[in-house]
């Protein structure tokens, strides 16, 4: 019983390390979208493209967190959390006896 | 490094100088709190090096994207998006499953560079204050 409770726990795990990787979604479309208006923007006026680089540069890598947030989530359950929900399972699985 | 867009250059450096004093300041909350190990150093620096080139990749697709036609920049900044997350999920997982590296200090300096980014207008406010001072005193003298 203990065996299957643990194995549902890693499935479920592993899901929703899936599930967090989603988030990786968002960011690219965002990105997609701020990079081609500042194309436009560079093309109305070019000598500001310096300034226009770095912005559009700082404003990518500020979207593209939310994504790293999700790895980042995705990476500790599949390493971190299982260790910890199956020390808690068996500990009350031990009590319970 | 010498085909590189200067403001490409410019902005890895003020990351990458960022992300080596937050990780500096990590080694130093370890060591302090007692949980300093080998492991935590390799994760610090496998964590940094790709954060750090997730960055420099990031900005020289946004160069070449901008240099691409209308219709395929977009396309081009999605696919790089992918393709660096996959990147450092690949590096970290490589990292904590077989280097046995600490999973804190890998995973946190990804965020570093976001913390940077946060104090750039306050350095940016404090190197104009600094200019405008310079040039004061340029037309004192």
């Amino acid at each position: 019983m203990v065996e299957l409770a643990v194995g549902i726990m890693l499935g479920l795990c592993g899901l929703g390390a899936g599930i967090a990787l989603i988030a990786g979604i968002g960011p690219g479309i965002g990105e997609g979208q701020a990079v081609a208006a500042a194309c436009e923007a560079i093309g109305r006026q070019p000598e500001a493209k310096s300034d226009v680089t770095s912005t559009m540069i700082m404003g990518c890598a500020i979207a593209e967190t939310t994504g790293l947030y999700g790895l980042i989530i995705g990476i500790l359950l599949i390493f971190v959390a299982p260790g910890i929900f199956s020390g808690i399972l068996k500990d009350t699985v031990m009590a319970l006896k | 490094m010498a085909g590189l867009d200067p403001t490409v250059k410019k902005e890895t450096g003020y990351i990458a100088v960022w992300t080596g004093a937050l990780s500096l300041l990590m080694e130093g909350v370890f060591l302090l709190a007692g949980k300093w190990d080998l492991s935590v150093l390799t994760g610090n620096l496998a964590g940094a090096a790709a954060a750090i080139a997730n960055f420099l990749l990031l900005g020289i697709t946004v160069v070449r994207a901008a240099a691409a036609p209308p219709e395929k920049r977009a396309l081009k900044v999605k696919s790089s998006m992918t393709a660096r997350l996959l990147g450092q999920a690949a590096v970290c997982a490589l990292a904590v499953g077989v280097l046995k590296t600490n999973v804190y200090a890998t995973l946190l300096p990804l965020l570093f560079p976001r913390i940077g980014i946060a104090f750039r207008p306050a350095v940016d406010r404090r190197r104009g204050a600094g200019a405008d001072e310079t040039e004061g005193r340029d037309l004192l003298d």
